[in-house]
């Protein structure tokens, strides 16, 4: 193969890339923003008039922004709490809980929402609050971690000889800011976007309503609407929203950027709890024990019964139910853990090429690859089901639109940043000198990219890809939108408590743990390293 | 002779700097340092004949090939070059006869073990950049560069990260390595050092241009711009102000000259840029005294050497250095008195 044939070739994974964005990010949203000012009349502002008539949907927006504040505060002290204490005190057992703080982000939300429904936990503002708050605290425990791993004992202990102890504990809190006000920032996105949990709770009796729901009431009553403000009210009533979180987006980004990366630091001394060592332990168990332990308790109870009326729970009833998981659910699970599968291998391969286009070239573009964690990922599905549901391109691909190739594509794009910001990161702390180096060595592009550039991106890019198999396993909201979704695990299990299938559904939800708890510690179990942390 | 590279009339943009036009060339065989303080634009210059940056305008001849010009931009690889970088730039995850074999893809492994040997590092073959030193490690980068058998070898600071009491060291392999393989060299540095050590020949640069060229001894005994004189001889170039046929300075006044002797060059100067320019044998000083018409100074630091005292003294916003036979007392008055006739040259000439 000649020199500019295997230029090409290695451009390609790039081109791909680009081209996957433009089509399942760009081309749905833009299209999706402009049909608000196209009626069948021509150009017109009366969708968007019509926003600033509607009280409900200022009604749902103050709603989920109250929502967002208070979970984010649950967040914040679950999550920071539980990092302070495992990384800065002398907790207990602070070696072992510490790596624990990342573990409920394995939890799909609305299972912590089912677990505390069993329990009684209602259905009023602060319920889901906390729910949220629980789902989204590792967020900030795992941000606040790293901030606290970065800082410089020797900085710290220099400000405690000169200013005392607080004035020292103040400017440490001064150097994690950025990573502690990026971990809530994501926690209050998620929050703000998260549709499935306020939308289980409304099931259960809730009566008030947040944005995401709005969202999606609008989308699936548009087949009723009779004229074009009424199919456009679901699309017009998102985008003020989304400009907002793509701002806050965006301060994330600012922040996580400029957040300390030195390097080797000596690490920060550990303050010693004193006698509030043993009951300082409270915290980080009630955390885990709301984020885990009673999900799991939950759905095991499931699984002997619990919901079953007629018999006491049992290791007998317990059998029957792996026999229906196996018979009924095992389908869905296995489409849930290849869909999640084929995510994480697509967004790897897709998030390289453009990683290194961000870290070196066009770093602007991190804007546009941050949209969809910005945008509710509801929205994000109503936008490619509006693009593709009627596609002229796709009907040509035989059925493009319902097949799992659509779902591939969705969830693809909704996780691209949780990879490509992360490794773009990563390549920026590459020497660029050492691939200047490279590029003078007479090989092919191909061959410096799979030699040079590839393996020091290797454990970054396998955390990366364990990541985005855990968020697409948990994945509900695209599931509930894009049609082949519709028979994945965990939307299923969503709708199984409703028609009393909480036996089976118990096992395949404890299968769904294990597979996303096992998968990260693949690289321990097989090859004996040391697991690095997601962060 | 025949020219190894020819660079002519070269421009380059990088932000706010713009490099040139700047014009050198070096003979095949040719040992070559483009000298000039930090911003001056040596290490633009050498990425754009590696390759690493395109240039805007002129040309950049490798041998008889054309392999830039404003145009045209022959990627590095294709260029012929091997260079050796600052801090080493090695790949960290490959071991040091990874680093040469995937270097020179016709290289076998034996090979790179020979060449590994020849180096100096021949037991360091199965290592990783992270477990070796400084010197090791820029070992590593320059047999990295030599393995592909380069044309010109191009180096940038190659001594900067190793310890001093190892540079002697590794500025032996150099030569001996490029002697041996008569390859065509050019090193970038902003120290003087490094420049006499490795090289013959000296392009000396200020804000992107070329001020100066010409062989390391030419250059030291007779500079043809005040510019050159302070950065390799720690000359101190003291205002003039032009007065008739005469430039008044702070030593008295003196014959202004008509042209340049040896310009090596340079043009013509004009009066405003005229610098008297005072060596450091040029000027002695002894304590001050009351004499109304001496050249007074404030000592910095008075140090001991074998046959007297060498003085740092700052004379306004200059540093002239100054012998002296006795120790002169930090922070008082010295008498500064002129040795020899002193030089005027411009400050900077436009050699290219």
């Amino acid at each position: 193969m000649n020199h500019t044939a295997t230029n090409l070739l290695s451009r390609a994974p790039l081109l791909l890339a680009l081209l996957f964005v433009a089509l399942f990010v760009l081309l749905p949203l833009a299209e999706l923003f402009l049909g608000t000012f196209f009626s069948d009349a021509g150009f017109t502002f009366s969708a968007w008039a019509r926003l600033f008539e509607d009280e409900n949907l200022w009604k749902q927006l103050l709603a989920s922004l109250r929502l967002g504040l208070a979970a984010t505060t649950i967040s914040l002290i679950l999550g920071g709490g539980h990092a302070w204490l495992t990384v800065r005190r002398d907790l207990p057992f602070g070696r072992v809980l510490g790596p624990l703080g990342i573990a409920p982000l394995v939890m799909p939300p609305i299972f912590v929402a089912m677990g505390f429904s069993d329990f009684g936990i209602g259905s009023g503002f602060w319920p889901c609050a906390w729910l949220l708050g629980v789902a989204h605290a590792p967020f900030v425990a795992v941000l606040t971690a790293r901030g606290l791993r970065a800082a410089d004992g020797r900085a710290y202990e220099a400000a405690w000889l000169l200013r005392g102890r607080g004035r020292a504990e103040l400017a440490l809190l001064r150097t994690i800011s950025p990573e502690l006000l990026a971990g809530c920032l994501l926690a209050f996105l998620f929050t703000l976007a998260d549709h499935g949990v306020p939308e289980f709770l409304t099931v259960k009796g809730k009566t008030w309503h947040t944005y995401a729901e709005g969202v999606y009431s609008r989308w699936t009553r548009r087949a009723v609407g009779t004229t074009f403000e009424d199919l456009q009210s679901p699309v017009v009533a998102a985008l003020p929203f989304i400009a907002a979180l793509a701002g806050l987006m965006w301060l994330t980004l600012r922040l996580r950027a400029h957040a300390p990366d030195r390097g080797t630091v000596t690490p920060l001394p550990i303050r010693p709890l004193g006698a509030g060592r043993w009951p300082a332990l409270l915290l980080p168990l009630v955390y885990l024990a709301a984020g885990v332990g009673v999900p799991v308790l939950v759905l095991t109870r499931w699984v002997l019964g619990s919901a079953q009326m007629a018999e006491p729970m049992s290791i007998a009833y317990a059998r029957q139910s792996f026999a229906k998981a196996v018979d009924q659910g095992m389908p869905v699970f296995e489409n849930s853990v290849w869909l999640a599968l084929a995510v994480a291998a697509l967004v790897v391969i897709l998030a390289l090429p453009l990683a290194r286009l961000v870290a070196r070239r066009w770093q602007k573009l991190e804007v546009v690859l941050a949209l969809p964690i910005a945008i509710p990922a509801i929205l994000l599905g109503v936008a490619l089901v509006n693009s593709y549901v009627d596609s002229k391109v796709m009907r040509a691909m035989n059925d493009f639109y319902s097949g799992w190739g659509f779902a591939l594509c969705g969830y693809a794009a909704r996780f691209l940043p949780f990879a490509a910001i992360p490794l773009a990161a990563m390549v920026r702390r590459q020497s660029l000198a050492s691939e200047e180096a490279a590029s003078l060595v007479p090989r092919s592009a191909l061959s410096r990219s799979l030699r040079i550039h590839l393996p020091p991106l290797l454990p970054a890019t396998w955390s990366a890809a364990v990541l985005v198999f855990v968020l697409a396993l948990r994945e509900l909201d695209l599931a509930v939108v894009l049609p082949a979704a519709n028979a994945t695990a965990v939307r299923r299990l969503a709708n199984a408590v409703h028609f009393q299938h909480e036996d089976w559904s118990g096992v395949i939800g404890l299968l769904l743990l294990s597979t996303a708890v096992l998968v990260p510690l693949l690289p321990s179990l097989l090859a004996g390293r040391r697991l690095s942390s997601l962060s | 002779m025949t020219t190894a590279l020819t660079v002519t009339d070269l421009t380059c943009r990088r932000g706010e700097f713009t490099l040139g036009p700047v014009g050198f060339d070096v003979p095949a065989g040719g040992r070559v340092a483009i000298v000039g303080p930090s911003g001056s634009g040596k290490t633009s210059l050498l990425r754009c004949v590696a390759g690493l940056e395109r240039i805007g305008s002129g040309t950049i001849r490798i041998g008889d090939q054309v392999v830039a010009d404003g145009k045209l931009h022959t990627a590095p690889d294709r260029r012929g070059l091997g260079l050796v970088f600052q801090d080493g730039a090695l790949w960290p995850h490959l071991n040091a006869r990874q680093h040469l074999t995937f270097a020179a893809p016709s290289m076998t492994p034996a090979a790179a073990d020979a060449l590994l040997e020849r180096g100096g590092i021949g037991h360091l073959a199965e290592r990783k950049p992270a477990k070796m030193s400084g010197g090791e490690a820029q070992r590593l980068g320059l047999l990295r560069a030599l393995a592909p058998e380069p044309a010109v070898l191009l180096l940038d600071e190659p001594l900067r990260s190793v310890d001093v009491h190892l540079r002697d060291a590794l500025v032996l392999l150099v030569r001996t390595l490029a002697d041996e393989r008569g390859l065509t060299t050019v090193l970038v540095t902003h120290d003087r050092d490094e420049a006499f050590a490795l090289a013959t020949d000296l392009v000396v640069m200020h804000e992107g241009r070329v001020v100066e060229r010409g062989s390391a001894r030419e250059l030291l005994a007779n500079p043809s711009c005040a510019f050159t004189a302070a950065f390799l001889a720690n000359a101190a170039c003291l205002p003039t102000t032009p007065a008739g046929d005469r430039v008044e300075t702070p030593f008295g006044a003196f014959d202004r000259p008509a042209v340049h002797a040896a310009t090596n060059g340079a043009a013509t100067p004009s009066d405003s840029e005229l610098r008297l320019v005072l060596l450091p044998g040029d000027v002695s000083a002894s304590p001050a005294d009351d004499s109304p018409a001496e050249v007074r100074g404030s000592v910095l630091t008075s140090t001991p050497t074998t046959d007297g005292y060498q003085n740092r003294i700052a004379l306004g916003d200059h540093i002239v250095f100054a012998r002296s036979d006795e120790l002169l007392a930090t922070g008082l008055p010295a008498r500064l008195n002129l040795r020899s006739t002193p030089r005027l040259l411009p400050w900077q000439t436009a050699a290219h």
